[in-house]
């Protein structure tokens, strides 16, 4: 499983990549005083506390798991 | 809840950050201007482009002025605006400057009763092709720029490059003072974990190097995205940038040092011990080696701290609160894996 996040991650950086080839990209990240930039470093930050917090509900998942196990 | 006080404190901090530090607004400023070269001699009308800025609104008592000095500077003698965001200010420039050099920069300045006085430094580049700095001091005599306005009402300054990207001094900036206060707190309980052996301040450690390690991943991406609009590309090779890589490099490798030991006092033991020289490290890579060389970093380079326009007082009150909100925040996700832990940790005891 931890192969395909890498692939997504992959992904995401040639989707970005793309986009910036394109020039809309930059267009809109210059515009309106580059408040875009703000909100992508808060998407960076959300989307990166989330993925923990995943990570997290996963191992809790499994640990749940072993305990109904001894019961 | 009277146990979990500190997490409403730190999401009340989060919120007020995000909110103070999306909601208030930029100071006016001068975003460009055309033509940015004059010759002396000749009446040059430049174009002003604004930002946030109410030329039309403030139409009574607009002035422009092009400053050479402290002293001596030269106001417009004929203002045209268009819009709120656009202006022209003709200046008739004297046949000589009071300098010696070839090419002077002259910094712009505009003033109205709504936005203040705004500044754009080195704006304007004067060439004059005979030089007379006798006759230049008699044609433009000392004369200081008074009865300036000044913005009513809370904003963050105004920086060219940045523009309302400033805003990232929220985001970007307390992630990194976070992290360093979160490992700090971790070189504690290793401490204490070296001292009494008690596992559960290895864990609590553990946790704290975990989130200390995800706010610098996401340091170095916003850091990345941020630097593309600002310096041109994600990694310019910046001895920061670098530098909080290799730091961060140290402590993944925390990681690997734990998941290479099956016995667990073994793993506790030399880990804590990782954990406190890779803070020992951690502190000369970000605050040490950057300052002596050039760095894109605003505060480096042999320039300490960073103030002035970079951080004035009222970013002070966004930034504050926001390091200690995006702490206590850190800290809350560093509980949770800790209790997720000690919980695992119980069910193979028994």
């Amino acid at each position: 499983m931890k192969k395909y996040y890498f692939f997504l991650l992959f992904w995401i950086i040639g989707i970005t990549e793309a986009l910036a080839d394109s020039g809309a990209y930059n267009e809109m990240m210059y515009s309106s005083g580059k408040i875009y930039v703000v909100l992508g470093v808060i998407l960076i930050m959300f989307v990166g506390i989330i993925a923990y917090l995943i990570y997290l509900d996963r191992k809790l998942t499994k640990l749940e798991n072993q305990i109904n196990y001894d019961d | 809840m009277k146990k979990n006080w500190w997490k409403i404190l730190g999401v009340l901090l989060l919120l007020y950050t995000i909110l103070a530090g999306m909601l208030v607004p930029l100071k006016p400023g001068i975003t460009r201007i055309n033509p940015n070269r004059a010759a002396a001699g000749e009446s040059v009308t430049i174009s002003i482009n604004g930002y946030n800025t109410h030329f039309a609104q403030g139409n009574e008592g607009i002035r422009a002025w092009l400053k050479l000095d402290d002293r001596r500077s030269l106001e417009a003698n004929n203002i045209f605006v268009e819009n709120d965001g656009l202006m022209h200010a003709t200046f008739a420039l004297p046949q000589n400057l009071p300098s010696t050099d070839k090419v002077i920069p002259m910094s712009l300045i505009v003033d109205n009763s709504i936005d203040g006085a705004s500044v754009l430094p080195d704006a304007v580049f004067i060439s004059q092709s005979q030089i007379d700095s006798v006759q230049g001091a008699r044609l433009m005599p000392p004369r200081p720029i008074d009865g300036l306005n000044s913005f009513e009402g809370m904003t963050f300054p105004y920086r060219n490059i940045l523009v309302e990207s400033i805003r990232n001094m929220y985001f970007h900036v307390p992630l990194w003072f976070g992290m360093i206060l979160i490992f700090a707190l971790a070189v504690y309980y290793n401490w204490r974990y070296l001292q009494s052996g008690d596992a559960n301040a290895d864990l609590k450690g553990l946790s704290l190097i975990r989130v200390g390690v995800l706010y610098g991943i996401l340091g170095l991406a916003t850091g990345a995205l941020w630097a593309r609009f600002t310096w041109g590309q994600y990694w310019s090779w910046d001895v920061k940038q670098n530098m909080s890589a290799v730091a961060m490099l140290i402590y993944l490798a925390y990681f690997v040092l734990r998941g290479a030991m099956d016995d667990r006092e073994k793993q506790a033991r030399l880990s804590a011990v990782y954990s406190i020289f890779a803070f020992a490290a951690l502190i000369p890579l970000l605050f040490v080696i950057p300052r002596l060389t050039d760095s894109l970093h605003p505060g480096n380079g042999g320039n300490p701290g960073f103030g002035g326009d970079d951080l004035d007082n009222t970013m002070r009150m966004v930034f504050y609160p926001a390091i200690i909100g995006w702490t206590l925040f850190g800290l809350w996700i560093a509980q949770l894996f800790y209790r997720k832990d000690r919980l695992l940790e119980k069910l193979y005891e028994n």
